[in-house]
């Protein structure tokens, strides 16, 4: 088995009709950047973030960055 | 005996406005009046002369309510609504949506006992009510109470609409049954718009629940804070304290909450006070003072959290509460904003601010329902809802910068007036305020004011027997 293979995803990319794969995002916010693996389109860079973690924890990292 | 202040309250057996003297024997603080008719009540207020005097340092911090639904006819306490001669706005106003509850506790001040679904306020009512409070134009938070708030099946509908007319902080005061027992219940808050859990929390063993509030409740507290935590609802533990039942149960409540930070935001200490009928007037052994609360914080937590780190709220009477702002460290330890403001005492005022009601409103008001996070993020994109997690995503990069940050938390109490305590200097800078069925707005403690015999001056029935 090959584990560097890429691993979709079952959401499809609006755009490109592609399955989205993981991988490593990058992001950004007030100067911190994060590390993080997240689904993201093969095709135009298009990166899924749910509602879930939007109103969770990055929510948490965005106000906490806010705070400093 | 030295005297202290002249002020004015109300007979506690027949509710007329009387002469009354705040007055120090030793290092305690009493309320003296004398009723023409029913004669005199001498009452504890403050056990602690020094914390009494540094109170009242701050001095006052009133503010014209912007708008005045009443006139003065009888005077303090007899015409709320408010009247003009109300000297301060509303912070944190209550909207009673029903009388029914799921409990029957001892202690309650609500008139929840023997009401049915057909006495509940209706949404429209609930909405006018909003409606009219937008006319008192600055921010105010809103409490939805009862009753218990979520025997209502229409809750999350109530709190859409009153987000919907701007109010940008909403909380329910709850026992948590509901909240515990039912599965997704609240997410489903929490997605209405809901922002807080004010909790009743009373101590953390089952005979304190048994007591105070008449079941075991230890458990469904447990489950309804993990249930608030994992619907990112913030959440607010408010222990009613009771000389010779919870007393002693201070410092672990400190401890319980601290171990939930950051779910849960602050724990709200209310020392008892006495509504309902009452033959004989409760006596000075059953009051604890909020210098008391404070001592006991002190001791209970073996001076990690001192007297020192507390001052008075900001812009109710600095004899109705206490507030001490803390961060928590990435390590779990705590530091008082006071002293860590340096010379900065202002500073640490700031920091306190909309603190002294109890309230769980962060400071930035940085309420999830209200933002949207994805649009802020470089390097992010958004797609339809999807709350699956997605099987493999590795978000491990967030949490640990969550684990190692630090995190505020709020420990403050607050002194609720009742017929023998009530000092009407305290009453109208009173700045939490209740609608009323016939769409007044009411200073809290006046609106749960009863007499000796239970008769009451705002509500429209006598309260249940206590």
């Amino acid at each position: 088995m090959n584990t560097n293979a890429p691993v979709e995803t079952e959401l499809l990319c609006a755009a490109c009709r592609q399955p989205l794969v993981l991988g490593k995002v990058k992001a950004s916010y007030l100067g911190s950047s994060f590390e993080v693996d997240l689904p993201r389109c093969p095709g135009c860079g298009f990166v899924y973030v749910s509602e879930a973690l939007a109103q969770g924890k990055m929510l948490q990292v965005e106000q906490a960055l806010e705070d400093k | 005996m030295s005297l202290l202040a002249v002020t004015e309250s109300i007979c506690p057996v027949c509710l007329r406005r009387i002469d009354a003297r705040r007055v120090a024997e030793g290092d305690e603080v009493f309320l003296i009046k004398h009723c023409p008719e029913h004669g005199e009540f001498k009452t504890i207020i403050w056990r602690g002369l020094t914390t009494y005097q540094r109170w009242l340092e701050r001095g006052s911090r009133t503010a014209t309510p912007p708008v005045a639904e009443t006139t003065v006819r009888q005077g303090c306490p007899y015409d709320c609504g408010l009247c003009p001669d109300h000297r301060q706005q509303s912070c944190c106003v209550l909207l009673e949506v029903t009388q029914r509850c799921n409990l029957r506790c001892p202690v309650c001040f609500a008139d929840a006992g023997s009401a049915d679904r057909n006495d509940d306020p209706s949404l429209e009512e609930i909405e006018t009510w909003a409606e009219g409070l937008r006319a008192h134009g600055s921010p105010i938070n809103i409490q939805l109470s009862g009753g218990e708030p979520t025997v209502r099946d229409d809750l999350p509908t109530i709190i859409e609409r009153i987000r919907s007319r701007g109010f940008g902080f909403v909380q329910i005061n709850t026992n948590g049954i509901r909240l515990a027992k039912e599965t997704g219940y609240a997410r489903t808050l929490a997605g209405a718009g809901l922002d807080c859990a004010f909790l009743q929390f009373d101590g953390v063993n089952d005979a304190t629940y048994e007591r105070v509030r008449g079941a075991r409740l230890l458990e469904i507290k447990r489950q309804a804070i993990q249930n608030c935590a994992e619907a990112g609802l913030a959440i607010v533990l408010v222990p009613t304290l009771v000389p010779n039942v919870n007393i002693g149960e201070i410092g672990t409540i400190i401890d319980f909450a601290l171990a939930h930070v950051p779910a849960v935001r602050a724990v709200h200490f209310q020392p008892i006070s006495y509504f309902g009928r009452y033959p004989t007037s409760p006596v000075d052994a059953q009051r604890i003072t909020l210098p008391e609360v404070m001592t006991e914080i002190e001791r209970q937590t073996s001076g990690r959290i001192r007297v020192e780190d507390f001052g008075p709220g900001t812009s109710e009477h600095a004899l109705c509460s206490f507030v001490g702002k803390f961060e928590i460290d990435g390590a779990g330890r705590l530091h008082s904003a006071r002293r860590t403001a340096c010379c900065s005492t202002a500073q640490a005022q700031d920091r306190e601010t909309n603190a002294g009601c109890g309230c769980g409103k962060p400071s930035d008001d940085a309420s999830p329902s209200r933002r949207v996070v994805a649009q802020r993020w470089a390097a992010t994109t958004r797609q339809p809802d999807n709350r699956m997690p997605v099987a493999g995503a590795d978000v491990s990069s967030f949490d640990a910068f969550l684990a190692a940050r630090g995190h505020t938390f709020s420990i403050s109490g607050m002194a609720f007036q009742d017929a023998w305590t009530l000092d009407l200097e305290r009453l109208r800078e009173c700045f939490i305020h209740v609608v009323s069925a016939d769409r007044r707005v009411i200073p809290f403690c006046a609106h749960n004011l009863t007499s000796m015999s239970g008769e009451s001056l705002y509500r429209a029935s006598a309260l249940a027997e206590a």
